[in-house]
């Protein structure tokens, strides 16, 4: 299997292991409610769940995630608040793959919010593939691009490194400084260690993007799936195209 | 909450209910005009039956007819129920005869209980436009001229004005020492547009969605006029829409196919929101700058931005009451 | 019947005439075919065909039909003296000022329908199987004032010739009272008008109560100063006496509304100059062009200009009594105003938008050429209306239904053209006797 190979083989097991991450893995001792929309590929989890083909082809999500179908995953209290007058909400699941950030019908026509995925960057996933132990694998067994691709802004910025966030025993999963670990579902749990105004206003309503429709079932994106968690601020891109001032454009 | 905000949607839904008709006059009119109309819509039909200039074939024949009886039709709200589901069964099948497309056009009523709210987050939104392309998609917009019913203004840092605004900008966004304010219709509570309508083509619905009546409005563009946020858009030539494109989830008030020479306007994607789903352009930001939800809703985020965020609304001087909030982090 | 016989009659004096009239009508159906061309061209293409925009929505249409209220409007100057004030001056040329009434709401009206989009909808303003939106809407209120200004003026005179055409005199009490719901509805109808665009708060070059007034004061200026050069045209071409006073009154009428017209200017420039606001920058885009946009700017400082000079000249008493002087700055005059009031108004109250976009008009040939057609049919409609309601007046045209048959006449132009000089002082001996038999020049 050549390399390139492998890292595709990574990108399709991705979405099993996050199913895997939100059912499987317990922490603290809450056992998360998982809600999966009757679409979605939801491989069997398990300890070969790596190994598993899954089926979901791009085109499959692509074609419409219709209201009411979309992974969910249930908020967890932040701060006690678990959104407006404590209403309970959902998170939405991280992307299952790399052309599936949510693709919503809009017409006619498949529009890819330009959410960012964070899987093709995942390449060295899943963690435990190298830290398997306590300790870290020695330097001399290292691969030589390891987490090369994974920029350090946002740890350099906050003075921090892989482990102020990353848990310790197990990188699969993210370490509160509280010693509670928590899914990669749940980052927004880690983010408000720090954000908590930001998380505070986005359990509430004030930040970050609701799906799912504003009536009934209040479904919001976490904080992960906009902000790259190690480079959190948005990069600048090309806009929709701009409006025509021209009365010859629209006139003759 | 505090008392004045609730009072404001009180308010709210008061001056709603005032441009409601009393019944007693909907019921005068309507069996006086009903049969004067079934006489005018035999009359017409059997003209255009009957006309030597009518087409050869017979689907063209049966589209001259039906676009005669539409012609021909009563105001939206006036007519009965029977007559608003003939109208559909006609808008269908002439867009069928047209375009090949199969439309579905609902007449959903405003849910009850419910009065639609927006924010608009100013230091959320990156001016990547993708609410105007949904926008676009999302309600049958004109491709030919391109017509946009959001802008997206590139404002500089430290201005709040819009007559120093760009809302052409084509370069990587968001730029450096600028932020973004979108505009597209407010749904004001107070609209200077219904008042001047000199037909009555134009009207507040309960929900606070300002709505058109495509097949009554004469084209005057007294209502382009009165509009402090140019929200409104003139169809000055016959809209195009690839077939492939057309959005078939459609609403008679809303997203339906527009003729030309008649206003045309953002409803809050009435087709989508009267079915408890997000409009196009809340649903499409990719930054969460635009939050949605029933005013009515004490629980809503937007109830909650509206009392946690310092917001304020544009042109506030003018009375109008938009029902579109910005704020910021 | 005399009906039959009013009709027939007035079929013959529209249609019969001397080379110049025939020529003078061919022009004007010429120039209305055009126009009826470039409409058929903008009914099937939509109004995209015109250069307005979802920026300025509206162009010269509108422009048009603004400054035609005006004229319509202005008729009522001269009725107004003539039957309340029984100032008997004007006598003679209150029907030709209730012609050009007539001629300027149709204008008016045409404007109106070619500017709208869905001309097939527009029953849905008729009572009863339409939705009138009265009294919400400015324009429902000028669709009922123009209307019924309409009639009015239709009515009046229709009912004046009648009886003059069938012998009768016109009876005071039937007609005098309509005469003064008339002098307050010409009123109304540029206020009215004007209302429908100062009561937008939207734009604020319109949201000003100096607009009614201004409206009214340009009105008769332009009004008036229309009267003159038609009575002017009428007295040198035909045989219809129209006294020097006559003139002489409507000079001093348009030489007051003008002023006042330039202090209501001046007032208005200064309040939009002096603290420049956001309110002001309308204005500022007329009068000087923002960011290299300023297509309006040359119209808009002729047009001052050529108003101060005009104004200037009737303000000089020597000047003013000199016809030439006269006749000059009432075109003058005239065409000033129609910029000032036309496109100096409408036009720029779209620019910038309401947010701040700067999208410049000018019109297309479309619009251009149905403009001309309805000025041409204005012109069609006036010169028939002054061509029926002659030869009743002078009392050439008789019912043939009375036992003394009439004197068949038809009112020639004049073969060789006089001086306004010699005009002016041999009108004397031209002015018919009422109750004589009529003076019938060659």
């Amino acid at each position: 299997m050549t390399a390139h190979a492998a890292h595709r083989m990574w990108i399709r097991v991705l979405p099993a292991l996050l199913a895997l991450a939100a059912t499987g893995c317990t922490f603290a001792d809450e056992e998360p409610a998982v809600h999966v929309g009757a679409d979605a590929a939801v491989p069997t989890a398990g300890p070969d769940a790596a190994s598993a083909d899954v089926q979901v082809t791009v085109s499959d999500v692509r074609s419409s995630i219709e209201p009411g179908t979309l992974p969910t995953v249930a908020a967890l209290p932040v701060h006690g608040r678990r959104g407006p007058d404590g209403l309970p909400f959902e998170v939405a699941q991280r992307t299952r793959d790399a052309g599936a950030a949510p693709a919503r019908k809009f017409g006619a026509r498949t529009l890819t919010i330009g959410m960012r995925t964070r899987a093709p960057d995942l390449t060295q996933y899943p963690c435990t593939a190298c830290h398997n132990r306590a300790a870290v694998v020695r330097d001399a067994d290292r691969p030589a691009d390891a987490h090369r691709d994974i920029p350090t802004v946002h740890p350099s910025a906050a003075g921090g490194g892989c482990r102020t966030c990353h848990a310790r025993a197990d990188v699969g999963m993210l370490g509160l400084q509280d010693g509670d670990r928590v899914t990669m579902d749940h980052a927004y749990r880690l983010c408000a260690q720090c954000h908590f105004r930001q998380v505070d206003e986005w359990a509430a309503g004030g930040h970050g993007k609701r799906l799912d429709g504003w009536q009934g079932r209040r479904v919001v994106m976490g904080c992960t799936d906009c902000h790259d968690p190690h480079a959190p601020a948005l990069q600048p891109r090309v806009p929709f195209r701009a409006p025509s001032l021209e009365p010859a454009g629209r006139n003759r | 909450m505090s008392t004045e905000r609730e009072l404001q949607f009180e308010d709210l839904l008061r001056n709603v209910a005032a441009q409601e008709m009393p019944p007693d006059r909907r019921v005068d009119r309507r069996t006086a005009l009903r049969v004067l109309f079934g006489g005018l819509a035999a009359g017409t039909q059997a003209a255009a039956a009957c006309s030597p200039l009518s087409a050869a074939t017979e689907e063209e024949r049966e589209r001259k007819q039906l676009e005669w009886r539409e012609l021909i039709k009563r105001h939206y709200r006036l007519m009965t129920d029977e007559e608003r589901a003939d109208t559909i069964e006609r808008l269908e099948r002439l867009a069928k005869l047209r375009t090949g497309v199969d439309v579905t056009i609902q007449t959903t009523p405003a849910q009850p209980g419910v009065q639609f709210g927006y924010a608009f987050n100013i230091s959320r939104c990156k001016g990547f436009r993708s609410c105007v392309e949904a926008c676009i998609n999302e309600n049958n917009l004109d491709r030919a001229s391109d017509t946009q019913y959001i802008r997206i203004f590139e404002m500089e840092d430290g201005v709040m004005d819009l007559d120093h605004a760009d809302a052409t900008f084509q370069h990587d966004v968001p730029a450096e020492g600028h932020f973004y304010l979108g505009t597209q219709c407010f749904q004001c509570a107070n609209p200077p547009c219904v008042k001047v309508c000199p037909v009555g083509a134009t009207w507040q619905e309960p929900d606070g969605i300002t709505v058109v009546d495509y097949d009554w409005c004469i084209g005057c563009r007294y209502c382009m006029a009165a509009c402090p946020y140019w929200a409104r858009r003139f169809n000055w030539r016959a809209p195009e829409v690839p077939t492939e494109e057309v959005n078939p989830n459609q609403h008679y008030l809303g997203n339906r196919a527009r003729k030309k020479g008649v206003v045309e306007k953002c409803t809050f994607c009435v087709h989508r929101t009267r079915e408890g789903r997000l409009p196009a352009c809340a649903e499409a930001c990719p930054t969460g700058a635009r939050v949605f939800g029933n005013l009515l809703d004490p629980d809503s985020e937007i109830r909650w931005v509206l009392a946690n965020k310092r917001v304020f609304r544009l042109k506030e001087d003018l009375q109008t009451e938009p029902r579109f909030w910005y704020f910021s982090d | 019947m005399h009906l039959t016989a009013f009709a027939r009659s007035a079929l013959d004096s529209a249609t019969s005439g001397g080379r110049r009239y025939h020529l003078w009508m061919g022009g004007l159906t010429l120039v209305m075919l055009f126009g009826a061309y470039a409409w058929s061209v903008q009914l099937r293409e939509g109004l995209g065909v015109t250069g307005m925009t979802d920026h300025v929505s509206w162009g010269l249409y509108i422009s048009n039909f603004t400054f035609l209220v005006g004229l319509a409007a202005a008729a009522m100057m001269l009725v107004l003296p003539a039957y309340i004030l029984h100032d008997v001056d004007f006598g003679r040329a209150v029907l030709l000022a209730e012609a050009v009434a007539v001629a300027a709401l149709l204008m008016c009206l045409s404007f109106v329908i070619v500017d709208v989009g869905n001309p097939l909808g527009t029953w849905h303003l008729l009572p009863i199987i339409g939705t009138l939106n009265f009294p919400s809407s400015l324009l429902a209120w000028d669709v009922i004032v123009l209307n019924g200004y309409l009639a009015i003026n239709l009515a009046i005179p229709f009912y004046i010739l009648y009886s003059r055409f069938t012998g009768r005199s016109p009876a005071k009490q039937k007609y005098l009272p309509w005469m003064y719901i008339a002098v307050m509805w010409a009123v109304s109808i540029h206020m009215v008008t004007a209302f429908l665009l100062a009561g937008l708060p939207a734009r604020p070059y319109w949201n000003t109560a100096l607009l009614g007034p201004r409206f009214l004061a340009s009105a008769f200026t332009a009004g008036p100063a229309f009267m003159i050069l038609m009575l002017w045209l009428i007295r040198r071409e035909t045989e219809f006496p129209i006294e020097d006073a006559v003139f002489a009154k409507l000079a001093l009428i348009t030489t007051v509304a003008a002023q006042v017209n330039l202090v209501m200017l001046v007032s208005e420039i200064f309040y939009k100059f002096y603290w420049p606001t956001h309110h002001g920058i309308n204005a500022r885009y007329l009068f000087f062009g923002i960011d290299g946009h300023r297509s309006l700017v040359p119209w808009v400082w002729s047009a001052v200009l050529l108003n101060v000079a005009a104004t200037a000249v009737l303000a000089i008493h020597p000047l003013r009594r000199n016809p030439r002087w006269l006749m000059i700055a009432c075109a003058v005059l005239f065409v000033s105003i129609w910029v000032e009031k036309g496109l100096g108004l409408v036009i720029p109250g779209f620019i910038p938008s309401p947010l701040g976009e700067i999208v410049e008009y000018s019109p297309t040939w479309v619009e251009i050429a149905v403009t001309a057609g309805i000025w041409a049919f204005g012109l069609f409609a006036l010169t028939v209306l002054v061509r029926v309601a002659l030869p009743i007046e002078m009392g050439h045209a008789r019912s043939t239904e009375l036992e003394e048959p009439p004197v068949r006449a038809v009112v020639r132009p004049l073969a060789g053209r006089l001086s306004v000089q010699e005009l002016t002082r041999t009108r004397a001996v031209r002015t018919p006797r009422r109750d004589g038999p009529p003076v019938r020049i060659r």
